[in-house]
């Protein structure tokens, strides 16, 4: 899961961000290898954040905005599961409460 | 896409049980784990602390800014690491507020969250979503199993 905080592939999403460019620009841009670059882009492009476009032998690359999660999205889902967590387990306090306040 | 400020996330649930013993859960480190986070410090007065680790990603932090027993909360809230110069890419700590408020229902109570004063440039494509879900993506789209929500610690 450390691949969250990898900071080369925030980097490459900020380049690429309605900007089409190729490997090669992309990779000058970072101290890391050449091939280091090529799996970030790759990773990016599996997880459908990036997408890829061949010009002869050169590969282009820009960012596909319908990768991301909009925030709105974003933050309904996440309140969403953690209110249901909360549900569970004040319902489960509850229970323990009353059923130890009360003997019948 | 963009979330407009009138546009507030709104989130509600009713649990069974008193008010009383959903609020412990919104100000108890110990409880507020139950639910949210793997790690919490609060301390539930004006100007106290709010944070809240998720994962080793997400660290949610902001500051609480009102506190009516057993009825609201108010708390700032952002996510760490992201600084006002990355705005584009986020909600920085104490950068939006969320708004928690139990009411009566029944032998329930009805919870309301309201999640607002997003900061203009996060209110567009470049959302949380990444931050917390590409390595999940990332590893799915690589042939591994993620497995479940880091978000969602195993009960």
């Amino acid at each position: 899961m450390r691949a969250l905080a990898e900071p080369h592939r925030r980097r490459i999403l900020e380049l690429v961000a309605g900007v089409e460019r190729s490997a090669g620009e992309i990779a000058a841009e970072f101290a890391i290898t050449r091939p280091a670059v090529s799996q970030h882009l790759a990773v990016l492009r599996q997880a459908g954040l990036v997408e890829e476009r061949r010009e002869g032998t050169r590969r282009l690359y820009r960012a596909r905005p319908e990768g991301f999660v909009p925030l709105r999205d974003f933050l309904e889902r996440f309140w969403d599961e953690r209110l249901e967590r909360l549900r569970l387990a004040a319902e489960l306090e509850e229970g323990r409460r009353r059923s130890g306040s009360s003997s019948g | 896409m963009a979330v407009r400020q009138d546009e507030a996330v709104e989130r509600e649930v009713r649990i069974a049980a008193r008010p009383e013993t959903v609020f412990e859960f919104l100000v108890d480190p110990e409880k507020q784990v139950l639910w949210m986070g793997r790690r919490a410090e609060l301390d539930a007065r004006p100007g106290g602390i709010y944070r809240v680790e998720i994962n080793d990603q997400a660290v949610a932090r902001g500051e609480f800014v009102e506190i009516v027993p057993p009825s609201k909360v108010l708390m700032s809230f952002g996510w760490e690491g992201q600084q006002a110069a990355q705005g584009e890419h986020g909600v920085p700590p104490g950068s939006s507020r969320v708004e928690v408020t139990l009411e009566p229902d029944g032998d329930g109570t009805l919870v309301r969250l309201r999640h607002y004063d997003l900061p203009e440039q996060a209110r567009d494509m470049h959302g949380q979503g990444w931050e917390l879900y590409l390595g999940r993506l990332a590893t799915a789209a690589s042939g591994g199993d993620p497995g479940p929500d880091p978000n969602r610690p195993a009960d």
